[in-house]
């Protein structure tokens, strides 16, 4: 794979996320702590949702 | 704007702690294992790390093939059910995995860390399959060759749905999939997304003659034993950023019975036809294959239990940077040639 391609490829999954990044401005409070949102998961008694992102 | 506060998205969202993390340092990827070459990946789990459901995945086609805003939407209000059902005691899930963090990958210490590089998602599966191949356990068909496709035994998605079934083929429909089936147990573990599938279809071994895909046929649970096609394990994998793969820059295809015999070749050998050769075997000068030719043995071999064509058999059996001697085929002539596999370097 070229590294266009692979450039294509990151361009592709960061449109995915254009949506929940969306919400994100709006609404959804994505913390960058993992520690920090099991703490929270716990005192609240919400589940976790993830994001794994390759930024690079 | 596709996921307003009010949106069905955003609602759902709402519901969740939600955190983003895009550096592997301090990830404990025991917990969280994947296919490390997906460049964005989700999980849903609750706060004693039991894990509700994966989302995300990829084919080699295409980053996105199964990402999809509406089958996330059904991920999350699937993970929603489940996390009630844990809250009340009813859900039995697996164990937490033991955990285990890129510290721990003594090569990825020594090349990244100590270089206070960006662990990115990629270096770990790579670096775990350096590590193996240093350490003599790589196990090619399972860490290289991760994430079979659940297509080559036949199986389309309709994505939007999440694990409903758009159109059954080949092995598939032999075992009596239908279009409308909706997936729920893979070798009798539950799955709620493609990404569970995908995750527990790469826990088959690679040995397995069969794989058990439980489906729920308007409301009539069903076990189809689905018959595995030799190489149902293989995926093309260009699209990964792998060390442990040795690029040899063609690609062949298995020559056919018919065309064995007619050059009086080995019918269960893995002769193969050279249908493209990649720019960068002229400009790294790795060998000098042109489209048309047919190699016929690699070091002398010209079978193998497992490769039906040259290049997978180079791929199976040497390691990345080796050279090996080719037995081509080239307009009558029978003349050997040098090749040159090469190390993808990726910014290591």
């Amino acid at each position: 794979m070229t590294m266009v391609q692979q450039l294509a490829v990151l361009a592709c999954a960061a449109g995915f996320t254009a949506g929940l990044m969306h919400a994100e401005d709006k609404s959804i409070d994505w913390l960058g702590d993992y520690r920090e949102a099991l703490r929270q998961a716990r005192q609240t008694r919400k589940p976790l949702f993830v994001e794994f992102r390759c930024e690079a | 704007m596709l996921s307003p506060k009010d949106s069905s998205l955003g609602k759902l969202l709402s519901q969740y702690v939600c955190v983003r993390i895009t550096r592997m340092d301090t990830t404990d990827v025991g917990l969280f294992d994947r296919d490390w070459n997906n460049a964005v990946y989700f999980f849903a789990l609750n706060a004693e790390e039991q894990i509700y459901l994966r989302y995300g995945g990829r084919d080699a086609a295409s980053p996105d093939t199964y990402l999809d805003l509406n089958s996330l939407e059904v991920a999350l209000a699937q993970s929603l059910a489940q996390h009630q059902r844990y809250l009340s005691g009813e859900l039995k899930l697996e164990p937490r995995p033991a955990p285990f963090f890129p510290r721990e990958i003594p090569l990825l210490v020594q090349r990244t860390f100590a270089q206070r590089q960006c662990v990115e998602c990629h270096l770990i599966g790579d670096f775990q399959n350096i590590q193996r191949e240093q350490d003599g356990t790589l196990d090619k068909l399972t860490h290289l060759y991760r994430s079979p496709d659940i297509k080559t035994i036949g199986i389309y998605l309709d994505v939007p749905k999440g694990l409903v079934v758009k159109e059954a083929q080949g092995a598939a429909l032999a075992a009596g999939m239908r279009p409308g089936d909706r997936i729920a147990r893979w070798n009798d573990t539950p799955v709620l997304t493609f990404g569970d599938v995908q995750y527990r279809y790469d826990k088959v071994d690679r040995r397995a003659k069969t794989v058990t895909v439980s489906v729920d046929r308007a409301g009539t649970p069903l076990d189809l034993a689905i018959a595995l096609p030799d190489r149902w394990w293989w995926t093309d994998l260009r699209f990964r950023q792998s060390s442990v793969d040795p690029r040899s820059d063609f690609e062949d295809r298995a020559l056919t019975g018919d065309e064995k015999r007619k050059l009086g070749l080995k019918p269960d050998g893995f002769a193969s036809y050279v249908k493209h050769v990649g720019e960068l075997a002229k400009a790294l000068k790795t060998h000098e294959l042109r489209v048309g030719d047919i190699i016929v043995a690699v070091d002398g071999v010209d079978h193998d239990d497992l490769a039906n064509t040259a290049e997978l058999y180079i791929k199976l059996r040497k390691k990345a940077g080796q050279s090996v001697m080719l037995d081509v085929l080239r307009e009558g002539q029978r003349i050997p040639m040098q090749l040159n596999t090469h190390i993808l370097s990726f910014r290591k």
